[in-house]
């Protein structure tokens, strides 16, 4: 955990399963550490005609927190999956028609958003929606005495000075989504983003490993 | 990240072989490549094929079914509206099946179609834009294999496993035709139709093929001849 050097660092081991859920579209429960959230998809299925778009799907996101009362926490960050999954999504194949994607946090010890983010796009790998690019969400906390955390524990998020948050694409690794709390300078900024985009590359790998295991036998 | 034929494919990942192969002749890509600008990226994560001489795809693992043209699918009736059914195929919307589309329907004469009814048909027309159109006749007006299945058992399937089991390649229903008399229709929208002598041998049919989901080719072999034999009496 954390960072040694620029080049030689490791994520918080991640364990994940897709197809969790035998009737949804596609599902994936996904490990980070011990944070754990299980995300389901359903669609593209039919939707009230109020809602429909001609041009392109729509995307509902209803995310359950562990204590199952809904919060305006929860709606942001409903937002922010909502944005980045329309970017990955290649929206335009499924005109008027409606996609949900359904995520319940089953435990959260720190980093809890970027593994929402990235089991989510697991679900949407599962399910076979057509997709632009992946995404990797990669947390980094900016702690104490002013060096960089990368993937924080839950302990060195509340000790915290800043926590920044980024979801890269797998084409050119380019930035999707971006959110900050606390304050730091522009150079520590530039060096999350730099350190965290090398690190997006393990995450995607980790996509890969899983597909490879399955696709051998379908 | 560039990838090349028969490796694990990724969204966002592009292939440049097809890109080659497509300066000199045409190309055809099927599912999971889409056409960007320069390049031709991979939408869905999988295996990318190709089939000589020019045709390239991505086997993918899903549920959902998306209509697409020429497929025979399996559709249960929903709706009867005036002179068309609305036919559930698992898709966002139902499709319309026209009743002047089976074998021998005139105006005068309309085909025997109840609301709930099974139906073997294919996809006439199917874009994204549209409602699916069905048929249950050919190009000269016959119904060959299409049209309502009667009796039977129906249940649903991820959309691999159908083209797992037609694959002329695939030895479950070779080896199980041999065993016991059935008749069996698979949906290219997921869903199979089972008709058997017994319920005892419709399950052991709708087992087999739920089975053989992730198996390889000798398990398939090994799992039909067990069932077989649990069938026959053999083991119990």
């Amino acid at each position: 955990m954390g960072v040694e050097d620029e080049n030689n660092f490791k994520l918080r081991p991640m364990k994940c399963e897709l197809n969790y859920l035998s009737k949804s579209d596609g599902s994936a429960i996904l490990a980070q550490g011990e944070t754990v959230v299980l995300v389901s998809v359903n669609g593209p299925l039919d939707i009230k005609s109020n809602s429909q778009s001609i041009e392109k799907a729509t995307l509902e996101v209803l995310f359950c927190g562990k204590g199952g009362k809904p919060s305006v926490a929860d709606r942001f960050k409903e937002n922010v999956i909502k944005q980045t999954c329309e970017t990955a999504i290649l929206g335009c194949l499924y005109p008027r028609t409606g996609i949900s994607l359904t995520i319940q946090e089953l435990e959260d010890y720190g980093g809890l958003l970027t593994c929402t983010v990235n089991c989510a796009c697991l679900a949407l790998l599962n399910s076979g929606m057509a997709m632009r690019h992946m995404v990797a969400a990669i947390s980094c906390a900016v702690n104490e005495v002013g060096n960089l955390v990368l993937e924080p524990s839950y302990e060195q998020v509340q000790s915290s000075r800043a926590l920044l948050h980024f979801v890269f694409e797998s084409r050119e690794k380019n930035l999707v989504t971006g959110f900050t709390e606390g304050s730091f300078s522009e150079d520590t900024y530039e060096e999350a983003l730099a350190r965290c985009r090398l690190a997006s590359e393990l995450v995607f790998d980790f996509y890969r490993d899983i597909v490879r295991k399955y696709s051998n036998v379908i | 990240m560039k990838i090349s034929i028969g490796d694990v494919a990724l969204p966002g990942d592009y292939c440049e072989e097809i890109c080659e192969v497509a300066e000199k002749s045409k190309v055809i890509i099927g599912p999971g490549l889409r056409k960007e600008a320069d390049r031709v990226y991979i939408t869905k994560p999988g295996v990318l094929k190709k089939r000589s001489p020019c045709t390239y795809w991505v086997d993918s693992y899903q549920k959902r079914y998306v209509p697409s043209r020429g497929e025979n699918i399996i559709g249960v009736v929903v709706q009867k509206a005036g002179d068309i059914f609305r036919v559930d195929v698992g898709g966002s919307i139902t499709a319309a099946l026209s009743y002047l589309s089976f074998e021998g329907a005139t105006k005068k004469n309309r085909p025997e179609v109840q609301v709930g009814d099974v139906v073997y048909a294919k996809m006439l027309v199917a874009s994204k834009d549209m409602e699916p159109e069905l048929v249950c006749v050919d190009s000269h007006g016959k119904k060959g294999r299409l049209g309502v299945l009667t009796d039977g058992f129906v249940f649903k399937c991820s959309l691999n496993l159908i083209r797992k089991i037609l694959n002329p390649s695939c030895p479950l229903l070779e080896s199980l035709k041999n065993e016991w008399p059935f008749e069996v229709a698979a949906g290219m929208n997921g869903r199979i139709w089972i008709k058997a002598n017994s319920m005892r041998e419709t399950i052991a049919v709708g087992n087999a093929i739920l089975g053989a989901e992730y198996l390889n080719d000798e398990e398939i072999k090994t799992m039909c001849n067990n069932i077989a034999a649990i069938l026959a009496g053999h083991v119990s």
